[in-house]
């Protein structure tokens, strides 16, 4: 559960930053993570082994043999997003994620979901713009079923023409979806008007002008160069029963270890040309008023990441956070209030959003929450953060730690995400420990370098629509 | 790991149930607090809700201020609702912390103060809520079906009520129907803990709920509108208006269509879920009716089926749902009523059957993996008198049903003839 201000919870969207957050090395108790107040507690960890390996075609995987349920959740995640797509063909990525599942040399049309639901597991996959991933969980004596398909459809789909057209017509009505939902359509304005220049700006799921124009010739391009061994990395999570050299590794080796290698190097994006001044949209859509600011963000593996992280606590988890008392509990003027930092391989956003109580006029709601952004970061920051807040953001950050691990299918996502995109397993564990060891002086500096929406940031209002 | 068994039921004053389970993994406990009284049986509309939430915003102790600051300090996850059943405490802490949040837990059951100032302010949160929820196409095309099947019970309308509903809720309304409430109190804990001493705890510290309990008024049976078929008028979509747009570009209707079926103590209820599976309730896109709106037809994204959903102590319901162009709305509905029907004309299939007995048998472990899902197994548990918690018994259930049996479950509660139908679709093609 991912703590907000207010009550409402929006619907989930895609995978984003805040379910990205892992684990470390699992020798130290989490239970002594508790710490009195006013120290810094320790990094909590997980129970169990985790081994990485390098197949010689290129593929790394890392098998985490944690025995706490009797599952194993695999998770094949490509380096391989919209940010790679070729030009006139944005939402290849995406498409090619929904292809996956439509038939492979050895699965036929819709045979991966009904063999997965006949072992009784689940399975899924989601596209963002720095990569694309598939995972499924089963009971632990059956998992291998997983990289037998995984295997067989990164070694070549068919992609069937009139398949392909179906599929076409399939997110076409994503879309439409997306486009009805308040705020996925709210936040792809922002984003586009944020991220100027740099793929990130660019919806995931394309246009519809670029989707009619891209069928299995550039499917099959996107799958030949990008889908390889060496453009992926591979997590198995769960009861392994024995890692290192054990059973796991050798039927990785054995399922995926004939692949070759080839994938194209990772496409470097264009620096995003980030606004230098506040700039402004108003949209009249629905029938509640909804608010997002957006302000560019250090990319997941820059030294700020991690502290402005510990800001967006102090700012906007739980109901003791300054937005949540500001506009919410306190001030009563929205009906809930979310702050969010992406995790991205580029420079990303801090993203502050919240939905207006009916009958309060918009510019009073947007003043508090500019005023509260400029208390903690703006010139001479009359309310820097406390030491009472720091510290509570800690035992937060801690807690949800460790809420956020307790599944199996969690911590493999999590241990993907960073192998994938940092080749750290140790990564997340050195954002918690960096974010905990963040002091009053060093938040504020942070706060003052990322959080003034006056030298560049995306305003945002949807607002309802005006009768007659 | 999770021991196998059903977990022991304390023995506690009555109208008072106690169950506690040890569950190995992380260092978490996980605290339940479900006390009797939800919508289906309150006096105006929105009143369970708010009761629920009201719990937070002030106990005999603290004021809604100081219990957020200190449950946050060390961590901790507190949440209080109010459902169509229930309403209660959920809160969720490091196991090292379990004696505070058991302490915790309690104050906020069982001492709200349910001060006036937070009340105005929560009615008038939740008025902004309902306002929202409407304005997401396809919640407001479900809350015209829902109405559509369960009128003149309480499921007929949102949890929330109505805004007229929640402004005239008062503190007293509150306190008035959490009072019953505490006499049927059910608290379930698990996670890394002793369960002698947090049993022992458990009985001290809610030795002041729980009573011989009156029974719950029963709500009026749901019997539905009457209406066979209902159209929604949908906002606009909220893309730009300066975007690309094009031929696809009308906006997205969105379709349920179903019935009543059982609630979830019925002894057809397994045999139900393992149709809801065939039909479309599965993993991925294996169901009959994803397979013909989506795999097949190209009509829509979202395309599922269920049998019970929502089933509980009042009726669940068989809905089929798409989101689809408007354009093809009547062909995605006839894949829909083509594959409901077959059901019943054709039956199902020996591999389609064992099939969908593998899922959820597979599935189940996924259910029993932390201590805040046993927690909520353990409340489930007492407040349906059916042993949730135990696997061997979900076993059983899922194995009992063979082919002759789903199929006649199929016979005795999927009507094609009674489907009712509610369609949203976008104001401009209304």
């Amino acid at each position: 559960m991912k703590r907000m201000a207010g009550r409402a919870r929006r619907r989930p969207g895609r995978p984003k930053g805040a379910e990205r957050r892992w684990r470390g090395p699992r020798s130290e108790s989490a239970a002594a993570a508790v710490a009195t107040a006013g120290t810094v507690p320790a990094v909590p960890a997980l129970p169990g082994t985790a081994e990485v390996i390098r197949l010689p075609n290129g593929l790394t995987a890392a098998l985490l043999d944690n025995p706490q349920a009797p599952l194993v959740t695999t998770v094949l995640w490509y380096r391989a997003g919209s940010r790679d797509e070729p030009a006139g063909h944005g939402g290849v990525a995406h498409f090619l994620e929904h292809m996956m599942f439509k038939g492979s040399a050895r699965y036929g049309p819709g045979e991966i979901d009904r063999r997965t639901q006949a072992l009784g597991g689940s399975n899924n996959a989601f596209t963002d713009h720095d990569g694309t991933a598939y995972w499924f969980s089963f009971a632990r004596d059956r998992w291998r079923e997983a990289l037998a398909i995984e295997a067989d459809r990164m070694a070549g789909l068919a992609l069937d023409p009139e398949a392909v057209d179906s599929e076409r017509r399939v997110i076409l009505e994503e879309i439409a979806m997306f486009e009805a939902d308040p705020w996925d359509s709210l936040h792809q304005a922002v984003a586009a008007e944020l991220f100027d220049g740099h793929p990130y700006g660019r919806p995931v799921l394309g246009t519809r002008r670029e989707l009619k124009a891209t069928g299995a010739p550039e499917l099959a391009a996107f799958h030949r160069e990008r889908y390889r061994p060496d453009g992926a990395v591979l997590v198995v999570a769960g009861d392994l029963d024995g890692g290192r050299g054990g059973a796991a590794a050798v039927a990785v080796e054995e399922a995926l270890g004939g692949l070759s290698a080839g994938a194209a190097p990772g496409t470097p994006a264009p620096r995003a040309r980030f606004p230098d001044r506040l700039r402004r949209l108003v949209r009249r859509r629905g029938e509640v008023g909804r608010l997002t600011l957006a302000l560019p963000a250090p990319a997941g593996g820059a030294p700020d990441h991690a502290p402005l992280g510990m800001l967006i606590e102090i700012l906007a988890s739980g109901r003791a956070s300054r937005l949540n008392r500001a506009l919410v509990d306190e001030g009563q003027l929205a009906v809930w209030a979310d702050g969010d930092l992406s995790d991205s391989l580029d420079s990303g956003s801090v993203v502050f959003s919240f939905e207006l109580l009916p009958g309060v006029e918009p510019e009073r709601a947007e003043a508090a929450l500019l005023a509260e952004l400029a208390a903690l970061a703006g010139p001479g920051a009359p309310r820097p953060p406390t030491d009472a807040e720091i510290d509570r953001a800690r035992r937060v950050v801690v807690a949800d730690w460790v809420f956020a691990h307790e599944r199996i299918h969690q911590q493999a996502l999590a241990a993907a995400h960073s192998l994938a995109f940092f080749d750290d397993l140790e990564r997340p564990r050195r954002e918690l420990a960096r974010a905990l060891a963040a002091g009053r002086d060093a938040l504020s500096e942070v706060a003052a370098r990322w959080i003034s929406p006056e030298r560049g940031a995306v305003l945002a209002w949807s607002l309802p629509r005006e009768e007659g | 790991m999770s021991a196998a068994g059903a977990a022991p039921a304390m023995t506690s004053p009555p109208g008072l149930s106690v169950r506690v389970r040890k569950v190995a993994g992380q260092p978490v406990i996980a605290v339940r607090v479900w006390l009797g009284g939800g919508a289906r049986v309150e006096a105006i509309p929105g009143q369970a809700l708010i009761t629920g939430r009201m719990l937070a915003e002030g106990t005999r102790r603290r004021d809604w201020r100081t219990l957020a600051e200190e449950i946050e300090a060390r961590g901790m996850l507190l949440g209080t609702w109010g459902s169509f059943e229930t309403h209660g405490v959920a809160l969720d802490a490091l196991a090292g912390d379990w004696e505070t949040a058991l302490e915790w837990a309690a104050e906020v059951a069982l001492e709200p103060t349910f001060p006036e100032d937070r009340c105005r302010w929560l009615t008038r949160q939740a008025a902004g809520e309902l306002e929202s929820l409407g304005d997401q196409p396809e919640v407001r095309t479900a809350w015209g079906f829902l109405e559509q099947l369960y009128a003149p019970h309480r499921r007929a309308l949102p949890l929330h009520g109505t805004a007229a509903s929640l402004a005239a809720l008062t503190p007293a309304d509150c306190a008035a129907f959490h009072r019953p409430g505490r006499r049927r109190a059910i608290i379930a804990v698990a996670g890394e803990i002793d369960e002698a001493a947090v049993a022992a705890r458990v009985g001290e510290l809610f030795a002041g709920a729980g009573a011989e309990p009156s029974p719950e008024p029963e709500p009026p049976a749901p019997r539905g509108s009457g209406e066979a078929r209902r159209t929604v008028t949908l906002p606009l979509p909220h893309r730009d208006e300066g975007g690309e747009g094009g031929g696809d570009a009308d906006g997205q209707a969105h379709l349920y269509l179903g019935h009543l079926t059982v609630g979830r103590s019925h002894p057809d209820h397994e045999a139900l879920e393992l149709l809801a599976v065939i039909l479309g309730a599965g993993s991925g896109l294996a169901g009959r009716i994803p397979t013909a709106v989506r795999e097949r037809a190209g009509l829509a994204y979202s395309a599922i089926a269920q049998t019970v959903a929502g089933a509980g102590l009042d009726p669940g319901r068989l809905v089929a749902y798409a989101a689809t162009s408007p354009a093809t709305l009547d062909r995605a509905e006839t894949l829909m009523r083509e594959e409901i029907a077959r059901l019943l004309d054709h039956g199902v299939t020996d591999a389609e059957l064992e099939e969908a007995r593998g899922y959820l048998l597979g599935r189940d472990p996924f259910s029993r993996e932390t201590a805040r899902q046993w927690a909520d197994l353990l409340a489930q548990s007492e407040h349906y008198g059916l042993p949730f918690d135990d696997p061997a018994w979900r076993r059983r259930r899922l194995e009992a049903p063979d082919r002759t049996a789903v199929e006649a479950a199929a016979r005795r509660h999927v009507r094609p003839d009674e489907l009712v139908v509610t369609v949203g679709v976008p104001a401009s093609l209304a």
